[in-house]
């Protein structure tokens, strides 16, 4: 009876207390009453009465005058028409949209430009090594591309949140820091492996598409420097570890919020290391692991004689070379005016001047390098006339995106003749055996290009009013800030310092473990049936090569 | 003996194990990444035995071997003028004082690229003989 009377009472409590809090809840508030029409929602209606019919639309639009109206803006409720709101993401996203469809298309053009790199490289080589080179050209792109997307573009992109031009990419957000002297310096990225989990983002994915040729140029540039005698394996393992590691590490202290970039917010030197579009990421990486892999794998033989003065080992086919050259000018159009990674807001519309900069410093870079051969030898050079534009092309790389059109002229001029005499530095004092000039084309080059926006930048360009998190315009010592020539020279020695050790040290154990390069018979018969059980001309009667080649030739198949 | 089936196996047993290796990294924070990373590890260091295992295959190339002390001493001075220019920057506030250090940095670089390598590589070369 006691247990009964208790739980009665606990119901009623129960149930009181349900009431009250039944009481407490507020009611459910009445359904706000439809806000009055704004002006300008009014205004908006009223011009979508107006826009054209679909009437009108159905007899054809042959003057695309009536294409396109205010009733293409999606809107987000159909109740409530057309509002401000709408009009706004339209406009935010057709930002983001131009950005995508110019990054992309740039990406594509700089893609292309691997079609220009093989036909220089096999143009230059002999027409027995056709085959083999043209693959190593080919093959890069795969090897390049694997090793990016599986880690590449994690180390170097992984902590590059906050580009706004892409919609923020603010899944890229683990850098992995190094707290010294005070200051913390960004080291290399975490994020981005595979492209999964949260970097599975419309934005990572054109940045990846965009920063991955960039990589690709770089890895195909070592190519040319070691042709004719690079084991097929070899060069597969070397590109793959420089697609993975070498290349991203660099890229991620200058591009992708890393330490060099630092340089301004951490160190006060000038805007931190700026290299634009990658005379020194991508030009002077590539020419500089070719450096170190071209000391590992030796010249060629027959290229040097017993008192080491050099032979000349002319190149198979003049119109791939100088077409080849024209392909990569026109993918230069990509790698630089491409690299504000946007057309729209945050000062893109420089992308004309950038534009206009590469074509002049090719310009000049041409000039140079033909005049200075046709004055010193009486001749036009195609070859060196070929790298003379390629050089100049290297050399306005980072500086384009800061330098007046005056600038980019005395920067190709400079790199033409740099290039021819960088070429024959390598050869007759360094006994290096580059059979393309690549060394002397993005390595040298490269590294000139670095150094000229230190001097060169003229403080007018504004990509949303800083650069590397320091406010202002990147200007170099001739316009009045020697400070950011320091972060330039910080830069380069890097490149040599770090790069050139890193690359040199990786490839010595390819050495050990592979041998970088084939046998004397495979060279002497020509890579493309040892390598590639193929020749890249079966129908073509190969006249003899030069007495000195076959003479060197044949010591060697007698030692 | 130039490419063969060894050589293709052994870099696609490379790649595979580059792959789980990088998977490891991914998924380094659950227990499954690490045996991944280690898995791949393996796999790297079996592909690399491989291709050590086939090289004597390959017949003797156009070389004579140099002598790896200098190399190494070479790659070190390049590695010393980075040291220098990097520690230079905070040895003194001066725009002046840090041009100048990063230019000994980039100097000494240069001398161990541009003098001791090449005639470590030369030193033996045999387009000498």
């Amino acid at each position: 009876m006691r247990n009964l009377s208790l739980v009665l009472v606990v119901l009623v409590l129960a149930l009181a207390a349900g009431v009250a809090v039944y009481a407490q809840t507020p009611a459910p508030a009445a359904a706000p009453a439809a806000a009055p029409p704004s002006a300008v929602t009014a205004e908006l209606a009223a011009d979508a009465a107006k826009a054209p019919a679909t009437a009108d639309l159905a007899k054809g639009d042959p003057g695309g005058s009536i294409t396109g109206t205010i009733n293409d803006v999606p809107v987000a409720d159909s109740k409530a028409g057309l509002t401000l709101n709408d009009v706004a993401s339209q406009v935010g996203q057709n930002k983001i949209a131009a950005n995508f469809i110019w990054t992309l298309v740039t990406g594509f053009l700089v893609m292309f430009m691997q079609a220009g790199f093989a036909m220089v490289e096999s143009g230059l080589c002999r027409v027995k090594n056709a085959n083999h080179t043209y693959m190593m050209n080919f093959f890069v792109y795969t090897v390049g591309l694997f090793s990016y997307w599986i880690i590449g573009f994690a180390i170097q992109q992984g902590g590059s949140a906050g580009n706004s031009n892409l919609g923020g990419l603010n899944s890229l957000t683990a850098e992995h820091p190094l707290m010294l002297f005070g200051k913390t310096w960004g080291i290399f990225g975490q994020t981005g492996f595979f492209l999964s989990g949260h970097t599975y983002d419309v934005g990572v994915m054109v940045l990846f598409l965009f920063e991955m040729v960039f990589m690709d140029t770089a890895l195909t540039i070592v190519t040319g420097a070691c042709a004719e005698r690079w084991k097929f394996l070899a060069f597969a393992l070397s590109s793959s570890l420089m697609g993975a590691l070498t290349y991203p590490l660099y890229a991620n202290w200058a591009w992708g919020g890393g330490w060099l970039s630092q340089l301004g917010a951490n160190n006060q030197l000038g805007h931190g290391y700026c290299d634009f579009a990658g005379s020194g990421v991508v030009h002077a990486v590539g020419g500089i692991t070719a450096l170190a892999v071209c000391l590992i794998v030796g010249p060629r033989i027959g290229k040097f004689n017993r008192d080491g003065s050099s032979n000349p080992i002319i190149g198979h086919d003049v119109s791939a070379v100088l077409i080849g050259c024209f392909i990569l000018a026109f993918g230069w159009f990509g790698f630089n005016p491409g690299s504000t990674l946007g057309a729209s807001a945050n000062g893109n519309l420089r992308i004309g001047t950038i534009a206009v900069d590469t074509m002049l410093a090719g310009c000049t870079g041409t000039f140079g390098a033909l005049l200075y051969m046709w004055i010193k030898n009486g001749k036009v050079d195609y070859s060196m006339s070929g790298n003379g534009l390629l050089a100049g092309l290297v050399a306005i790389t980072a500086p384009s995106g800061f330098v007046s059109t005056v600038g980019a002229c005395i920067i190709g001029l400079i790199a033409g003749v740099l290039v021819c005499l960088s070429c024959s530095f390598f050869e007759n004092v360094l006994k290096v055996d580059d059979p393309v000039g690549a060394i002397s084309v993005h390595g040298t080059n490269g590294l000139w290009g670095v150094l000229s926006v230190g001097l060169f930048a003229d403080g007018t360009s504004n990509y949303g009013g800083s650069w590397n998190g320091v406010a202002g315009s990147v200007t170099g010592l001739f316009y009045g800030d020697a400070s950011q020539l320091v972060a330039q020279l910080v830069g380069i020695s890097t490149l040599i310092g770090f790069v050139f050790t890193f690359s040199f040290l990786l490839n010595l154990a390819i050495e050990f473990f592979v041998g970088q390069r084939v046998s004397v018979e495979t060279e002497i018969a020509g890579l493309d049936l040892p390598e590639m059980g193929q020749l890249g001309y079966p129908e073509f009667v190969v006249k003899p090569e030069p007495d000195v080649l076959l003479q060197a030739e044949k010591q060697y198949a007698v030692a | 003996m130039a490419a063969n089936k060894s050589q293709g196996s052994y870099y696609t047993l490379f790649l595979v194990a580059a792959t789980v290796l990088c998977s490891g990294i991914f998924l380094w924070s659950g227990g499954m990444g690490k045996l991944l990373f280690f898995v791949g590890l393996v796999g790297i260091a079996g592909s690399l035995f491989g291709m050590l295992s086939i090289k004597s295959l390959e017949g003797k190339s156009a070389m004579k071997p140099s002598p790896l002390s200098m190399k190494l001493l070479g790659a070190a001075a390049a590695a010393l003028g980075w040291a220098i220019t990097l520690f230079g920057m905070h040895l003194t506030p001066s725009v002046g004082g840090r041009l100048v250090l990063s230019l000994v940095g980039i100097a000494v670089s240069l001398f161990g690229i541009l003098v001791i390598l090449p005639a470590a590589f030369n030193k033996n070369a045999v387009w000498k003989s």
